[in-house]
């Protein structure tokens, strides 16, 4: 599975894809399940919206308990906040999507925006 | 402090009016991200995991009350109430928005503080001894330099399009504490044959990917010569860098591929060449700016102090602080004040805005309205009467800045990780909170004595860790965060990179593995030694041993 995510421009905030608009929560996620063709188009789309967000990418996602969580650690992160700091980043809204994030455990390599910043 | 002038107070105001009005054109569309992201890096904004990130210069680490009470403000009015000081003694922020860089850009700009220097590939933010005009080690003020070499290398055409990122650090005194051997020219004052000023010239030192220690190529230029000697220096880069593979492309490399011998030939070469008067810093100049830095008004005061001694007979929590974070003056009645930024559990180099402004507040009533910052994320109080420390040290430890563990186990170095970084492989943060909090006994701590760990999220090594007594790397290990550690660095004036000690360990081997190691430590220290002093003298395989057998067997 795939959800889309980028950072906004305007505050350089993460968001995903919902499949009508972007939403600071990875629950709010489209997941594209065994269709690449429609990840890629929703790919191309957000990458034609140069004033709405920065660097747009699909990253992995899979089942875990309660729900799904992105499958990098780097991005878990990404949707939750750093964890020095509960109280800053999107986990500190908490809620059940939220602990379903937290709570999943693995790690997958993941470059995120590694390759995106040295492409430029 | 040198304090800027009307062409440095234009200078910043246009820059920041630039930099509005670039903002407005990319959120209009008139600007591409690819035509705008160098435009926002050389203003110190990037991008990194939960939003825009920006670093603020602080030239060779010297703020005033004024600057911190700015700071202060941008953190709690644009960013979530704290900033983080780095290795590069910079500042950074780490929730910045697009839309209210403007606004902090010009904000910044009124107190004489700015972004630029902190991104390209150009001549970085000067760095300098923390201890510059406080310290009797010193031969000459590092500042005069490092303020010289700013106005000279800022916005400088010829430089501005290097191979890579260019560093300075500048030092007075044969005590490193600027870590010069691990930049791209590290300076050294010190005095010549004849007894006068003169500059020792290293090049070619660096940490990332390939860390190397500078060269000296030049024992003793005059000090009138600086700039025309960095500018040859710089020319023999900017022609013979690597600019075909970016992790080839610093100095380092090309000092190492020429061999520092033939280096220093062809800087003499091209220096030869040069017209030094046309480049080289005019004595009234050089004048105008020392005066700037002119030692504020000392008192006369006697060595000791009634106040300070009672207070150290008086309290333990006080004597235990005048012993590891209280430093001579070069006056006699002052002192040198660390204001720890590594309170137990809390991240390194985080401040909050309360904090800055009760630092702010010390520096103006007990410090000639200085502090410093230094390159491991500690700030200090340069100008204290000794009388006063009593009252200073009260103050800091109700904002939680006067843990008293200035070069000890919990003084540790760590960049942000992977918790703020984009570029980064693993955390650093946590695991140097791990560490600090099972050292946490004051008591433990200074029998341990002076222990430099520095810990880096990836090979970049902001975090400096292969010149850190313990060095942790976090690497990726098939996704999850392994840490690959090396002992024996140094970043001092007896500078090392560091070994590594054996494969990578989990996280939650990694405050167990420095436990294993300061036992060995302890059981194997002579008369006075280090851990570092230890390390060299038995090498690496007790320590590795003790970190690795048990795992096995286990």
């Amino acid at each position: 599975m795939k959800a889309l995510t980028a950072n906004r421009l305007i505050d350089g905030e993460v968001v995903f894809w919902t499949g009508a608009g972007w939403s600071e929560r990875f629950a709010d996620s489209v997941l594209f399940d065994g269709d690449p063709a429609a990840a890629e188009a929703a790919e191309a789309h957000a990458k034609s919206q140069p004033t709405l967000l920065i660097d747009p990418y699909l990253i992995e996602v899979a089942a875990v308990e309660g729900g799904c969580a992105p499958v990098s650690y780097r991005e878990r992160l990404r949707a939750l906040g750093p964890t020095n700091r509960p109280v800053d980043g999107k986990q500190a809204a908490g809620g059940a999507d939220i602990a379903i994030l937290a709570q999943a455990h693995g790690a997958a390599r993941s470059k995120g925006r590694v390759d995106l910043i040295r492409r430029k | 402090m040198y304090r800027y002038d009307d062409i440095d107070r234009q200078m910043l105001a246009d820059r920041a009016a630039e930099f509005r009005d670039q903002c407005a054109r990319r959120l209009a569309g008139d600007l591409t991200e690819d035509q705008f992201k160098p435009l926002r890096l050389m203003n110190g904004l990037y991008l990194q995991l939960h939003a825009y990130m920006l670093r603020v210069a602080i030239p060779y680490g010297a703020l005033n009350a004024a600057q911190l009470r700015a700071l202060a403000h941008v953190a709690r009015t644009y960013d979530r109430g704290y900033g983080h000081f780095t290795t590069r003694t910079n500042l950074q922020f780490h929730w910045i928005k697009l839309r209210d860089a403007p606004d902090i850009l010009d904000e910044l700009a009124a107190v004489g503080l700015h972004a630029i220097q902190t991104s390209g590939n150009c001549i970085r933010n000067l760095t300098a001894d923390p201890h510059a005009g406080a310290t009797a080690d010193e031969v000459d003020d590092p500042r005069i330099w490092a303020e010289a070499i700013r106005q000279w290398s800022t916005f400088h055409p010829e430089f501005s399009f290097l191979p890579r990122k260019f560093k300075i650090a500048v030092t007075g005194s044969p005590n490193d504490r600027a870590a010069i051997r691990v930049y791209d020219i590290g300076l050294r004052l010190h005095r010549d044959a004849d007894g006068a000023l003169a500059f020792q010239v290293l090049v070619g030192g660096g940490l990332g990917r390939a860390p190397h220690l500078g060269s000296m190529i030049r024992e003793s230029l005059p000090v009138r010569h600086l700039l025309s000697y960095l500018q040859s220096i710089l020319r023999v880069y900017n022609r013979h860098g690597r600019r075909d593979n970016p992790n080839k492309a610093r100095i380092k490399i090309l000092v190492a591929a020429l061999g520092p011998a033939e280096f220093a030939r062809q800087v003499e070469a091209e220096w030869a060449l040069t017209d030094h008067a046309a480049i080289d810093l005019p004595d009234t100049e050089l004048a105008r700016i020392r005066a700037g830095f002119a030692a504020t008004a000392f008192e006369t005061l006697p060595a000791a102090s009634a106040a300070f001694d009672s207070a150290r007979a008086g309290s333990r929590a006080f004597a235990r602080f005048a012993r590891n974070n209280v430093l001579p003056h070069k006056r006699g009645g002052y002192a040198l004040v660390n204001v720890s930024l590594k309170a137990i559990g809390e991240t390194p180099g985080d401040c909050s805005a309360e904090q800055m402004e009760v630092i702010a507040d010390l520096a103006e009533r007990y410090s000639m309205n200085e502090a410093r910052v230094t390159y491991e994320q500690n700030l200090l109080l340069p100008h204290v009467r000794l009388d006063d420390v009593p009252a200073v040290r009260e103050a800091l430890a109700a904002a939680g800045l006067a843990t008293p563990n200035i070069t000890l186990i919990s003084d540790i170095i760590a960049c942000p990780g992977l918790d703020y970084c984009a570029l980064a492989n693993a955390r650093a943060i946590g695991i140097a909170q791990d560490i600090a909090r099972r050292f946490a006994d004051p008591d433990r701590a200074e029998t341990i004595g002076e222990l430099k760990i520095k810990i880096s999220g990836c090979i970049n090594a902001c975090g400096h860790h292969h010149v850190g007594h313990i060095g942790i790397l976090g690497v990726d290990k098939k996704g999850e965060e392994f840490y690959q550690l090396t002992l024996g660095g140094s970043a001092a004036e007896d500078a090392e990179v560091g070994k590594i000690l054996g494969p990578a360990l989990p996280a939650v081997r990694v405050a167990e593995a420095v436990d294993q190691l300061v036992d060995v430590y302890l059981r194997e220290r002579q008369d006075g030694e280090r851990f570092l002093d230890t390390y060299r003298r038995t090498g690496l395989e007790p320590f590795k041993e003790a970190v690795y057998v048990p795992t096995h067997q286990a």
